[in-house]
């Protein structure tokens, strides 16, 4: 029995006390590939920090715009490590031959993506402590502790349709062009859904535009916990952004089946 | 294999102490006052309690003890009390508590009583000033009330004969020339409101000149008559020949050191043993020995600024105080002072400022000083300055940390058993449970003018009009370049503001601001004022009151939250819940409606107060 056991391991079935090293061990990688990487972490780490410092801490005109920013930053922080550690981590490990080598390993193919959404969290994590000692030692804000704890909550679940829309263009887009990509669609989509500046700041047309983006609704759901949104109710948010998780995952499981097929 | 365990224990640790550490930060970031622990930055008033203090409690040092305050009284003090949880705290950790000061040798007019307080002296034992102050300051100290002076207690007018020392002040004084005038004296003095007797024993002598003073027979008259009546009889002095005459005719205290020869071991003895008390009033020997405390003062002030009047005393030096000796003077007065402590006489902190070298308040953290270099322990020097003299008065409702005692506390930063300098490292000075606003009166604020009597400010029963100030008008973000709109009435007795926030601006607001003052953001002092107390009803929205201070603003104002509910509501508000340093100081009250969400609103303000 034991050797048999023994047999099967090596062809890919692991014991689960191996299986959760081989997890772990996953995210430890990705983590210290992309802490290594400098293009990925000064913009995902400094960025939302230094916008948020900017338009919430230097530029307040009014006092109700550090509470309000700090929701949409958080917001901000979390696309970043979502959108890179899938869209461009994956493009280059596809296009490298790095993603073929831990196919052979025994490694399931979940303990590679969930490593990635872990390693998006992680950083998350660092991004939303900042902003909020930010806001609330530099902007002087004040929220409940439940507010406190729901932004939180609210903002890491932002890696849901970014790790998925990653994931998307992670597995179709060409490793050289990825960070440009990454960047092209993440910004401008930032902006646009009102999460450097107020959306009620932008022009009325802009504005209107707002909705077909899924950082919009996320923003919305992270302003409702410190009742700043605009009105909408949780559902629509919520199954918009379950719509585009969808969408993301099937264009992404496509082409990751593809690559993995080849 | 036992590697790569290693590595996925680590990696499990890191990324648990990340998740913890995480949650830490979550936890402690600041919540809107009223749910939280109190931050040093706001003081509370009344009832609440300091927490984990060391506490100096009028005798000896306690360690990690809780000081529970209730309507302005001392409730209980123990180590861990158990208090009730929404009682506001303060952290008394790496701080000192210590009873309101007392300073035992001091002369009322002018700001001397709002200086001592923004010092820590609660209460100020005085040695001579106008009766009809006396009558005045008397229910401030009989009564548990905001104020910001301290409470007085004074021998009111002293006895001195017939142009002899505390006549040349400008101060009307009754003099007494024969003994057998004594009682009818002393009974005058009672009848005004004299809580004891000073006796002005003084030649001239040592200051190069001569003084007509009171012979021995009227002394010794005035002390028995002053004892008939029940009050205590205190000295001037500053020989000591004269000084002990006094102690001979059976005086209560002495409220100098004398400073024309050394004390002997004998004179010392007989004084401790008549149980006579002495407050040297070192400072002001400092003065007269040219060792003028002023600069050591102006340093040591922390961050407690001085008042004109604190700045004129300090500059200033005795006009005619040529003292024969002046450079042995201060010598003289320590040592004496070195003697009487160890023959065991009782010792009480004075400072006899405002005179010229002292500053009031101030004066005491320097007699700390002057006190240890005479070689009292800290300790000593302290119980001088807090339960000594007002026991030695007869006052019993203060002076020590003890329940039933008015909360009249000192909160400083660190130990003071180990560093007493730290004294004037004030964190918070509460009188009768009341903060202390230690700026009051002295920084620029204070040139608004002070607010009408009249707490309303509109009830709009006659429309849109304000009961003073420039009144009311619609304030929106069109200054700012935005489109929201807000328009006035007055109807049926009420404010309404009807207005749309609309897109334009960085941060659309619209609504109303009232200005208290003759012109536009004119500032108005409201101090003696706590809250802003408002009926409203309205669309359901979220509004807030900005209160605009006496700067111009160059910083955001100060917002505090209300909400309109279609039901009138009453909204309170207290002025200390708006986040700048001073929120009494007033230019206007802006009660808007911002954007996020854009769209209509509309409300309505009645009974608009701000009360006491």
């Amino acid at each position: 029995m034991a050797t048999s056991d023994q047999k099967t391991t090596s062809v890919g079935r692991l014991p689960i006390g191996r299986l959760v090293s081989v997890y772990v061990l996953e995210v430890r990688v990705q983590c210290l590939e992309l802490l290594r990487t400098p293009g990925f972490t000064i913009p995902t780490l400094l960025f939302p920090l230094m916008f948020y410092v900017f338009f919430a801490v230097v530029l307040t005109f009014s006092p109700t715009a550090p509470t309000y920013l700090l929701a949409t930053y958080t917001v901000f922080g979390l696309m970043g490590p979502s959108l890179y550690g899938f869209g461009v981590g994956l493009a280059n490990e596809r296009e490298s031959g790095a993603l073929r080598l831990k196919q052979t390993t025994p490694m399931p193919v979940s303990a590679y993506l969930l490593a990635r959404i872990a390693t998006a969290l992680m950083f998350g994590m660092i991004i939303v402590a900042g902003l909020f000692l930010i806001g609330a030692f530099a902007a002087n804000v004040t929220l409940y502790r439940w507010q406190w704890l729901g932004l939180a909550g609210v903002a890491l679940t932002t890696v849901i349709p970014f790790c998925a829309l990653g994931f998307a263009l992670g597995a179709w887009i060409k490793a050289q062009a990825a960070v440009a990509i990454v960047n092209a669609i993440y910004l401008p989509m930032a902006f646009l859904s009102g999460l450097w500046i107020p959306i009620a700041i932008l022009p009325s047309y802009l504005q209107d535009l707002a909705v077909f983006f899924p950082s919009y609704h996320q923003a919305q759901l992270a302003l409702k916990v410190i009742d700043m949104d605009e009105g909408s109710s949780a559902i629509i948010h919520i199954l918009v952004i379950g719509i585009y998780t969808l969408v993301f995952l099937i264009v992404a499981v496509v082409g990751f089946r593809r690559v993995m097929r080849r | 294999m036992p590697v790569a365990n290693r590595i996925v224990v680590r990696t499990l640790t890191y990324v648990l102490l990340a998740a913890v550490v995480f949650a830490g930060i979550l936890l402690l970031l600041p919540q809107p006052d009223g749910t939280v622990e109190t931050k040093s930055s706001s003081i509370p008033e009344g009832s609440f309690a300091v927490v984990d203090a060391k506490v100096f409690d009028g005798f000896e040092f306690l360690t990690e003890h809780d000081v529970w305050v209730e309507e302005g009284r001392i409730r209980a003090v123990g180590p861990n009390l158990d208090l009730p949880p929404d009682l506001p705290r303060v952290d008394g950790r790496d701080r000192t508590l210590l009873p309101g000061l007392v300073d035992s040798h001091v002369h009322s007019y002018n700001s001397t009583l709002r200086d001592a307080v923004r010092f820590g002296v609660t209460t100020v034992l005085d040695q001579f000033t106008d009766p009809r102050l006396v009558q005045l300051q008397r229910s401030a100290r009989e009564t548990i009330t905001r104020g910001d002076q301290a409470d007085l207690f004074s021998a009111g007018m002293l006895a001195t004969a017939r142009g002899g020392h505390g006549t040349q002040f400008g101060v009307p004084v009754v003099t007494i020339d024969e003994p057998q005038d004594a009682l009818n004296w002393v009974r005058d003095r009672k009848a005004e409101g004299s809580d004891w007797i000073k006796i002005i024993i003084e030649d001239g002598t040592l200051f190069g000149g001569e003084l007509a003073t009171l012979n021995q027979a009227t002394v010794a008259a005035l002390i028995s008559a002053a004892h008939d009546e029940d009050l205590l009889a205190v000295a001037h002095v500053s020989k000591l020949e004269h000084a002990l005459m006094a102690v001979e005719l059976g005086i209560d205290g002495l409220v100098h050191v004398w400073i024309d020869e050394l004390i002997d071991e004998n004179q010392a003895a007989g004084i401790a043993e008549s149980n006579v008390f002495v407050v040297p009033t070192l400072s002001v020997m400092a003065t007269i020995g040219d060792r003028s405390m002023a600069s050591e003062l102006r340093k040591s002030a922390g961050d407690t600024p001085l008042s004109p009047m604190q700045h004129q005393t300090l500059d200033s030096t005795f006009e005619v105080a040529d003292v024969a000796d002046s450079t042995n003077t201060n010598n003289i007065a320590i040592e004496n002072v070195r003697r009487l402590r160890a023959a065991g006489v009782r010792l009480i902190a004075g400072t006899d400022a405002p005179n010229p070298g002292t500053a009031s308040g101030l004066s005491l953290h320097g007699e700390f000083r002057l006190l240890m270099r005479s070689g009292l322990t800290v300790r000593e020097v302290l119980t001088a300055a807090t339960s000594a003299g007002v026991d030695v008065f007869g006052i019993e409702d203060r002076g020590r940390i003890a329940p039933g005692l008015l909360a009249d506390l000192l909160l400083v930063d660190g130990d003071l058993e180990i560093e007493i300098g730290n004294s004037t490292q004030v964190v918070a000075t509460w009188k009768d449970g009341y903060p202390i606003d230690r700026n009051a009166g002295v920084l620029p604020d204070a040139v608004a003018p002070a607010a009408p009597d009249e707490t309303l400010i509109a009830d709009f029963e006659n429309g849109i009009a304000a009961n003073f100030g420039v009144g009311w008008q619609p304030t929106t973000d069109q200054i700012a370049g935005g489109a929201s709109t807000a328009e006035l009435s007055a109807k049926d007795g009420s404010l309404v503001v009807d207005g749309s926030i609309n897109r334009g601006a960085a941060y659309p607001w619209a609504g109303a601001i009232f200005y208290p003052g003759a012109g536009p953001m004119q500032p108005v002092d409201f101090s003696d004022r706590t809250s802003l107390r408002f009926r409203v009803r309205g669309d359901g929205r979220n509004y807030v009151v900005m209160l605009f201070g006496a700067t111009p603003a160059a910083t955001i104002p100060p917002s505090v939250p209300f909400t309109a509910s279609t039901e009138w509501t009453v909204v309170e508000i207290p002025l200390a819940s708006f986040r700048t340093p001073n929120p009494s100081i007033i230019g206007g009250l802006a009660f808007v409606a911002q954007a996020p969400p854009v769209g209509v609103f509309r409300f309505e303000l009645d009974d608009l107060e701000i009360i006491p």
